[in-house]
């Protein structure tokens, strides 16, 4: 078990930057639990944004930032509908994805992270996404780190449950092999190449804890 | 009427046909919608996890050309286009600075004056027109749908959506102006698990199975739905899910477009709807909905 040392300027730094970069505001939970109960993965992973807000707001900066609702969860707001405080926090694991990733802490779920990656590199590239190039991406990444591993059922299993739905898409003429472009692709290449200047900026003034 | 498009990457890949039944309902309902020029990706809920700043600028780029286009009101049948849409606007609204920083870059710039519709308002606005209840040529009986709205066009993200979050009420409304039954059920705002499907499998099958299971207990006999990612999911990988987890029926999932347009009179194969997975034609034979269409 990890000890946890409490330290109450880091527990409020913390916190706050949390509350600023999700935009949501995590004092005001009561700890109520409607978000649990509303939670659509709650049940399947053991784990609800309660008690993630929770660990936030208590400054647990390693239990916040290495759980696995952080990835799994699936984006689907019902927790900020139900929340009697208006507290979003799908955006709050939105957030601390970002921070994660910003303290190159490995992902809980990484497939899932790798395929996020994919999309975005996929659609800044192009302008549009292309479904099939970015899937391939995306396969290449983690099939790629299933080998590294050595885990290589896993592999086979990937690779047998994509063609799978490969096979299924052709079927039904749902794959589209023409490459979709958006003239003005610079402007939305510049986008991400801001972005990735602030990511590199901002690991400057957090230093890696 | 001119309505400004967002189609999105969805319906010009993987659901080209949802973008030409829209196009095709549309019309027929007197609405000219007109495709906003060199549009780019939203983003999707991935660029919210990837980087906060691509998330607002990806889809502003979007608004901007809309408006600069002189639109006042853009239709985003996509609930995943829409609700990033909608979040970039809102936060744009919300901090004056970023948007001037996005705009620096953009062409196109935002001014936040576009106003941002579901397919489902702009139907229930068409449809609410007098006259168009005689146009209901093929009235939907021996249908019992499951409408399925997903999680993303209900979330509000502190702005008033026009249903409600909870209970929406929307789809059912025009399923029932066209003629066909509805039912109450548990999981009309349920999420299917979206791109989970892919990176997450195990945790998305139970979510869908979680939803079919609902749908069949209320003895629904298809399941409609407006957001092509909930569409492809719930009917491509519907064998899969069903059998790891003990289901036996299996439930056509349509677009809402697809039963707008057989109540309208449009005839099955202009619909261009053979490239469902679980097969959509039995039912509509099954209820004769279409029948006189064949004989014009
Ligand atoms: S519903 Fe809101 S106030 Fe209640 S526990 Fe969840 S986040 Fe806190
Ligand atoms: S957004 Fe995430 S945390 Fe909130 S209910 Fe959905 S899955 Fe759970």
């Amino acid at each position: 078990m990890d000890v946890w040392t409490y330290d109450p300027a880091d527990a409020k730094q913390f916190a706050i930057e949390v509350m600023e970069r999700s935009n949501q505001n995590i004092f005001a939970c009561y700890q109520c639990r409607r978000c649990a109960s509303g939670c659509t993965v709650g049940e399947e992973i053991g784990f609800t944004p309660d008690r993630l807000i929770r660990m936030v707001i208590t400054g647990n900066r390693k239990a916040a930032l290495e759980n696995a609702l952080v990835w799994q969860c699936v984006s689907c707001y019902t927790c900020g509908t139900r929340c009697p405080n208006n507290i979003q926090g799908g955006r709050i694991t939105e957030t601390l994805k970002k921070m994660s990733r910003e303290e190159s802490i490995t992902p809980r779920s990484p497939t899932i992270a790798y395929f996020h990656d994919s999309f975005v590199t996929g659609c800044t590239r192009w302008g549009r996404v292309n479904e099939i190039q970015f899937m391939g991406a995306y396969e290449i990444k983690s099939i790629a780190k299933n080998l590294v591993n050595l885990h290589f059922t896993d592999v086979w299993k990937e690779i047998r449950e994509q063609s799978l739905l490969l096979k299924a898409l052709f079927k039904q003429r749902r794959i589209h092999l023409k490459l979709q472009t958006a003239k003005g692709r610079n402007e939305v290449r510049a986008f991400y190449k801001k972005a990735m200047q602030k990511k590199t900026k901002s690991r400057n003034v957090f230093p890696q804890r | 009427m001119d309505l400004a498009y967002y189609p999105g990457c969805s319906l010009h890949q993987s659901s080209q046909f949802y973008d030409h039944q829209t196009r095709l309902v549309f019309s027929t309902l007197g609405i000219d919608l007109k495709e906003i020029n060199d549009w780019s990706c939203c983003g999707a809920t991935s660029a919210g996890k990837f980087d906060d700043f691509l998330a607002v600028a990806l889809p502003a780029r979007n608004l901007g050309i809309a408006e600069t286009s002189g639109y006042h009101e853009m239709v985003v049948p996509c609930s995943g286009c829409y609700s990033s849409l909608l979040m970039s606007q809102v936060r744009l609204k919300e901090n004056p600075s970023l948007l001037s920083e996005i705009n620096r870059d953009l062409t196109a710039k935002v001014d936040g004056s576009l106003k941002l519709l579901t397919i489902l308002e702009v139907l229930l606005r068409a449809t609410a027109e007098a006259g168009v209840k005689e146009r209901v040529v093929h009235p939907l009986k021996g249908l019992k749908a499951a409408c399925y709205y997903g999680c993303m066009t209900r979330f509000a993200y502190d702005v008033p959506v026009s249903d409600n979050v909870e209970n929406p009420r929307g789809m059912e409304t025009l399923v029932e102006f066209f003629g066909a039954e509805t039912m109450d059920w548990s999981y009309k705002t349920a999420c299917c698990g979206a791109s989970a499907a892919i990176n997450d499998p195990d945790t998305a099958f139970r979510l869908m199975a979680k939803i079919m299971k609902d749908a069949l207990a209320r003895k629904a006999n298809c399941i409609v739905t407006t957001c092509p990612m909930c569409q492809l999911n719930l009917d491509a990988y519907q064998e899969r899910f069903c059998n790891a987890h003990g289901i036996y029926e299996r439930l056509p999932v349509y677009f809402i477009t697809e039963l707008a347009g057989l109540a309208l009179g449009l005839p099955i194969e202009s619909l261009n709807m053979k490239q469902h997975f679980v097969d959509v034609t039995g039912l509509i034979n099954e209820t004769r909905i279409a029948d006189d269409t064949l004989t014009p």
